[in-house]
C-alpha cells in the first residue's frame, strides 16, 4: 500500500486541494471503481461507499481526518479482508483487491495536493489493472470516462481555487486527450511489441467452460449448453464447406472402460511425420482466453507463431495456456498425409483397451473383422450400421451401467457424438485398428457482414480417426452418420422439436435468430467486436509486424519520427494559431508604411504617434496625402478603437499608397524641382 | 561547484534576458523542465508499460501512450500558459531600512488566458495570479529592505506548472525595478549645526536638555494646521479644535548637521532622518547639512522627499 503514508511531518506543506478538483477525484474514483466491482470483493464496494461518504463530510467540516490510529486499523482490517476472500495476498486478484483499497484509503486521508497526485497516478495504473479484467469495446469505451475526469482532476490541482469552474477543466482535459490521439495511434501502431519480460500471475480463467483434457460421455452435452465464443475465424480464400469444418483441439487416446482422456505420450512434443498434399488453406483466428495451451486449427494445421508446436497427434499446443485473447495465423493442408509409416509407439498407444468390458462390442468387432479385413470397409460398416438402425441424436441420454459401450450400442442407443466417437473408437481398437477420439468443435456460424465464422461453446464435438499403414491417419465423424443436420446446419437443427436450443440461457441473443433483426443487429455487433478484437486487443507481434509490413514495409523509423513531429507541429500550430495574431498584423503593416516613406526619406521620429507622422508625411508629399490620411485613420481605428474585423482595408490602402508614391525617391526629387 | 558557476550562469541570463520594464515572455526567454511529480508520473507510465508488455494487453499499451502524447502536448500546454505574457513592474514606494518594500507587478495577457501564474524572487516562496484573456492582473511582493540606498529587486521568478504539473515552465525577468530605501528613523537628540545662527544656539542646547518634544501649550486649530496635531481629547470633551503646539522651536531656521552627531556613519545617518521626518511632520523649515553638500533652509513634502534621498545615498553616488 505504498504512499499511505507518503506525507512525511517534517516537508514543507503542500497546498490544499482546490475544490473543483476534489469534486472530479470523486467522480473519477467512482468510475475507476465500477468495472472492478464484479472482480473485487463486494465488501471493498461498502468501503468505498463509506469512504466517500467520510471524504465528503470531511471537506463539509462536518468530520475529522482518520487518526494515524484508524488508519493503521483500516489498512490491517483491508489487507485481512482481501485475505480472507481471496484465500491470499498473491495473485492477480488479490493484487487487485489490494489495489483498488488503496485507491480507496488514499482518497480518506488526502490531505494535500502531493496526496491528490499519489491518487490520481494510483487511479490511472487501476484503470490499466481493469484492462486485464475487461477488455471489450465497451468497457474500453467506457474507461475513456474515468481517465478524463483523472485528467481533469489533475488539472484542477493546478488551478486556484478562485478562478476555476468544473467545466471547463473538463474540457480542457478533453481537448488535451483529443489533441493527444494522434500521437497515441502513431506510438501504438510502431511500438515494438515485446515478449513478456517475466511471467506474472495471470486472470484466473477458471469459470471458463470449455474443452478439458478428458472426457465422460455426458460432457460435451453440458458444454451444448454454453453460448460462450471460443475463437472467430477468418479465411484468406473461400471459406470450405461447414462438413469440412472439423477444429481439431486435442486428442484423447487412453480409455478407462468410462472417460476418454489425453494419453501421456501426447504430452511429448515429437514432431509427428506428415506430407503436405493439396491446397492449404490460410485462415487467421483470434481466439478467447482458454485457461488451456491448445490452439484450434482444421486438419492438418501448422502456424508460425513462436512459443507454438505442432504435437505427436498434429495438435497444436503453446508452451504458456490462452490467458489473453490470442491471435494467429494458421496454414491447413485437408488432404494432407499425416504418418501413412508404422510408428510403433502410436500402434501401441491407440489400440490401448481395458483388460475386462463391454464384451458385446468386442465380439461385433470381432465378426466386422472377420467380414471386412479392409480398415476402411470396416469403418464404413459401422457408419451405414449407425446411420440404418435407430440411433437418436440427443442432449439428454440416459445413464449408462458399467458396460457403457455395451449398453449404448445394443440398448439404449440416445447420445451425444461424444458417446457415438467413444463407441467407433472403442470398436476399431477391438477390431485391431489403431484409433483415437479427436476432440475440438465442428462447423461454426458463418458472419455474412464480415465474412468469417465465429465458433462457440455448443459447437464442440468429438469425432473419431483410425490409422493403417500406408495410409496413415483418416477421420471419421459417426454422428454425422447419425445426425446429418448436426453437421450440415448445426446443433439447433440436430436436437428434437421437444428439446429446446440454448434451455439454461433464455437471455441469449442466439435464441432469437429467426427474428430477422434481432439477428441482423447481433451480427453487426459481433463484426464490430471481431474488428476490435482484431486489430486492437490483437495488435501484438505477429499483427504488427503483418500491418507495418503491408503499409510502410517493415518499421518505418523515418516514417514515424516524421510522423510524429509532423503531428506535434500541426498540434502547435492549432494552439498558438500564429495566423490570428491580430494586433500583430496590424503593426506588420503599420511598420511597412513605415518602411515604405523611409525609402522615400521620412522618418518616424522616435515617440511619434501614428497621426502626427502622417500629417507630417502628407505634408511632404502632398500628391498623396489622401492615401496617407485614410491609411492612417483606418490603422487607428482599427488599433486603438478596437474595430475589430478583417484587416483587407488597412492592406489595401497601403497597396494604393504604394502605387501612388514614386518607385525611386531619386524621382520624387525631380518631380519637386 | 554551484556556487562557482552561478556568475557564468547570471551573466548569460543577462545576455539571454535583458533587463527591460516590460517584457513579454516568448520562447526566448521561457524555459520548461519537468518537475519531480512528471517524474513520478514517468515512473507510472513505466510500471504501466510493463504491465502491458507483460500481459500483452492492447489496452494497457492504448493507455500508456495515450497519457505519453498527453505528457508531450504537456510541453506545448505548459508553454503556452506562460508563452504571451506580458510583464511590466509598476510602481514602488520608497521605505525605510527594516521595513517591507511592496513592489508592484502588472501581469498583463495579450490574447488567450493563462492560469496559475506563480511570481516571486525565489522558486520556493511565489505568489500566485491569474490572467483572465485580453486582462490585466496585479501583483504585489514584498522585499526586505536591508541597506539604505537603491535597491534593486532581483530578477523576478515567473513560473508556471499549469496544466498538469509534470512540467515546469519558467523565466528569470530582471524588470529594472529600483526603489530608494531611507534609512532607519532612530530618536535621539537634534542635531543642530553649532556656531553659525547665534540664536539658534541657545534654543538648541535648550531643547536637547529639555527632551524631544518640547510641548508648548494648546491653541485654536487654524486652517492648514497639521492634523495629526489635533488635541482630540479636549474635542471629545467638547472643547473645540484644539492644536497641541511647539513654539518653542519656531521662528528659528534650524539647520540638522552631520558633523554634530557623534557614532559611525549610519547611526548619523538614522538620527538625521528622524530629525528630517519630524520636522517635517511639524511643519518647520529646516536646513541639512552633510558633508559636501548642502539643501537649504526650506519645508514641504519636497524637501523632506529631497533630504531623505540626500541621506539615502549619502556616499553611495560616488
Amino acid at each position: 500500500m505504498k504512499g499511505f503514508w507518503a506525507t512525511k511531518p517534517d516537508e514543507s506543506p503542500s497546498p490544499p486541494i482546490p475544490r473543483v478538483s476534489l469534486t472530479w477525484l470523486l467522480l473519477a474514483q467512482a468510475l475507476v471503481i465500477v468495472p472492478f466491482v464484479l472482480h473485487v470483493p463486494l465488501a471493498l464496494v461498502g468501503l468505498w461507499l463509506a469512504c466517500t461518504i467520510w471524504r465528503i463530510q470531511i471537506f463539509r467540516m462536518r468530520a475529522q481526518y482518520p487518526s494515524t490510529l484508524v488508519k493503521l486499523a483500516l489498512l490491517v482490517g483491508t489487507a485481512a479482508g482481501v485475505f480472507f476472500f481471496r484465500g491470499g495476498l498473491v495473485g492477480l486478484d488479490a493484487g487487485a483487491a489490494l489495489l483498488i483499497a488503496a485507491f480507496i484509503l488514499k482518497m480518506l486521508e488526502m490531505k494535500t495536493r502531493r496526496d491528490a497526485l499519489v491518487l490520481i497516478f494510483l487511479g490511472f495504473f487501476c484503470v490499466v489493472v481493469g484492462y486485464l479484467f475487461e477488455d471489450n469495446l465497451l468497457w474500453a469505451l467506457f474507461t475513456l470516462l474515468p481517465i478524463s475526469t483523472l485528467l481533469a482532476a489533475l488539472i484542477g490541482l493546478q488551478q486556484s481555487n478562485l478562478a476555476s469552474k468544473p467545466g471547463g477543466t473538463f474540457k480542457l482535459a478533453l481537448k488535451l486527450l483529443l489533441q493527444a490521439v494522434p500521437l497515441m495511434l502513431l506510438l501504438f501502431l510502431f511500438f515494438p511489441r515485446l515478449e513478456p519480460l517475466w511471467s506474472l500471475p495471470q486472470p484466473s480463467n477458471k469459470g471458463v467452460t470449455g474443452l478439458s483434457d478428458s472426457m465422460a460421455p455426458g460432457d460435451i452435452a453440458e458444454l451444448s449448453q454454453s453460448a460462450a465464443l471460443v475463437f472467430r475465424a477468418s479465411f484468406d480464400g473461400p471459406i470450405p464447406p461447414r462438413n469440412q469444418q472439423y477444429w481439431r483441439a486435442l486428442t484423447l487416446e487412453q480409455f478407462d472402460g468410462r472417460r476418454w482422456s489425453q494419453s501421456a505420450r501426447a504430452q511429448i512434443g515429437q514432431a509427428p511425420q506428415w506430407q503436405k498434399l493439396g491446397d492449404p488453406l490460410a485462415y487467421s483466428i483470434v481466439m478467447e482466453p482458454s485457461g488451456k495451451p491448445w490452439l484450434m486449427a482444421l486438419d492438418t494445421g501448422e502456424t508460425n507463431l513462436p512459443e507454438v508446436r505442432q504435437m505427436s497427434d498434429f495438435r497444436l499446443q503453446r508452451r504458456r495456456p490462452v490467458e489473453q485473447p490470442l491471435l494467429y495465423t494458421v496454414n491447413s493442408w485437408p488432404q494432407a498425409r499425416r504418418e501413412n509409416q508404422p510408428a510403433i509407439a502410436v500402434v501401441r498407444q491407440d489400440l490401448q483397451l481395458p483388460a475386462k468390458g463391454n464384451p458385446q462390442a468386442r465380439q461385433w468387432a470381432a465378426d466386422l473383422l472377420r467380414r471386412y479385413p479392409k480398415p476402411d470397409d470396416l469403418a464404413q460398416a459401422m457408419l451405414a450400421w449407425f446411420s440404418d438402425e435407430p440411433f437418436h441424436y440427443t442432449l439428454k441420454p440416459p445413464t449408462l451401467g458399467a458396460n457403457s459401450i455395451d449398453d449404448f450400442l445394443f440398448d439404449s442407443r440416445r447420445g451425444f457424438c461424444a458417446h457415438y466417437a467413444g463407441a467407433m473408437t472403442f470398436v476399431l481398437r477391438a477390431a485391431g485398428i489403431p484409433a483415437r477420439v479427436v476432440a475440438g468443435y465442428q462447423g461454426g456460424e458463418l458472419n455474412p457482414d464480415g465474412r468469417y465464422i465465429s465458433v462457440r461453446q455448443f459447437d464442440a464435438h468429438a469425432w473419431v480417426e483410425y490409422w493403417q499403414p500406408g495410409v496413415g491417419w483418416r477421420s471419421v465423424d459417426p454422428t454425422a452418420a447419425v445426425a446429418p443436420q448436426r453437421i450440415e446446419q448445426g446443433l439447433e437443427q440436430a436436437l428434437a422439436p421437444d428439446e429446446e436450443f440454448l434451455a439454461d440461457s433464455p437471455m441469449s441473443a442466439l435464441r432469437y435468430r429467426n427474428v430477422p433483426w434481432i439477428n441482423a443487429l447481433r451480427l453487426s455487433w459481433d463484426n464490430v467486436n471481431y474488428g476490435w478484437q482484431r486489430w486492437v486487443l490483437g495488435y501484438q507481434g505477429q499483427q504488427q509486424l503483418l500491418v507495418l509490413g503491408r503499409w510502410f514495409s517493415g518499421f518505418d523509423a523515418p516514417v514515424f519520427a516524421g510522423g510524429i513531429v509532423g503531428v506535434l507541429g500541426l498540434i502547435a500550430l492549432w494552439l498558438f494559431k500564429p495566423w490570428q495574431r491580430e494586433s500583430d498584423s496590424q503593426l506588420r503593416l503599420f511598420n511597412g508604411f513605415e518602411r515604405l516613406l523611409a525609402r522615400h526619406g521620412l522618418r518616424r521620429e522616435q515617440g511619434e504617434g501614428a497621426q502626427a507622422f502622417s500629417r507630417r508625411a502628407a505634408l511632404q508629399f502632398p500628391a498623396q496625402a489622401e492615401v496617407i490620411q485614410a491609411f492612417a485613420d483606418e490603422f487607428e481605428a482599427h488599433r486603438y478603437a478596437g474595430q475589430s474585423g478583417s484587416l483587407t482595408g488597412l492592406r489595401r490602402r497601403l497597396r494604393q499608397l504604394r502605387r501612388a508614391l514614386p518607385w525611386r525617391r531619386t524621382a520624387l526629387r525631380d518631380d519637386r524641382h | 561547484m554551484i556556487e562557482q558557476l552561478k556568475p557564468i550562469w547570471q551573466r548569460w541570463l543577462v545576455r539571454r534576458i535583458p533587463p527591460a520594464s516590460r517584457i513579454e515572455l516568448n520562447h526566448r526567454r521561457i524555459f520548461i523542465m519537468p518537475t519531480r511529480s512528471g517524474a513520478v508520473y514517468g515512473l507510472v507510465l513505466v510500471l504501466m508499460l510493463l504491465v502491458a508488455i507483460n500481459y500483452q494487453n492492447s489496452l494497457a499499451y492504448g493507455l500508456t501512450f495515450l497519457l505519453l502524447s498527453v505528457a508531450v502536448l504537456g510541453i506545448l500546454h505548459t508553454y503556452r500558459n506562460l508563452s504571451g505574457l506580458i510583464i511590466s513592474a509598476g510602481s514602488a514606494r520608497s521605505v525605510f531600512v527594516g521595513e517591507p518594500v511592496q513592489l508592484r507587478l502588472r501581469l498583463e495577457s495579450a490574447g488567450h488566458a493563462h492560469q496559475a501564474i506563480s511570481v516571486g524572487w525565489d522558486s520556493v516562496q511565489l505568489q500566485q495570479a491569474d490572467v483572465a484573456a485580453n486582462a490585466l492582473a496585479e501583483v504585489e511582493l514584498t522585499l526586505p529592505a536591508v541597506t539604505r540606498g537603491w535597491l534593486r529587486a532581483p530578477r523576478l521568478r515567473v513560473e508556471s506548472v499549469f496544466p498538469l504539473s509534470i512540467l515546469r515552465t519558467w523565466s528569470w525577468l530582471d524588470l529594472e525595478q529600483t526603489v530608494l530605501i531611507y534609512p532607519r528613523p532612530v530618536p535621539g537628540a537634534m542635531p543642530l549645526l553649532q556656531g553659525v545662527q547665534p540664536h539658534a544656539e541657545d534654543d538648541g542646547l535648550a531643547t536637547q536638555g529639555q527632551g524631544v518634544d518640547d510641548y508648548h501649550g494648546l491653541r485654536v486649530y487654524q486652517p492648514g494646521d497639521n492634523r495629526r496635531r489635533l488635541h482630540w481629547k479636549a474635542y471629545s470633551r467638547g472643547q473645540g479644535l484644539l492644536v497641541k503646539d511647539f513654539t518653542d522651536l519656531s521662528g528659528h531656521d534650524l539647520c540638522l548637521d552631520f558633523m554634530a552627531l557623534g557614532g559611525d556613519i549610519e547611526e548619523r545617518l538614522s538620527r538625521l532622518c528622524h530629525w528630517v521626518l519630524e520636522l517635517s511632520k511639524r511643519q518647520q523649515p529646516f536646513a541639512l547639512r552633510l558633508p559636501d553638500f548642502l539643501l537649504p533652509v526650506n519645508s514641504g513634502e519636497v524637501h523632506a522627499q529631497a533630504c531623505l534621498r540626500a541621506l539615502a545615498l549619502y556616499g553611495i553616488r560616488s
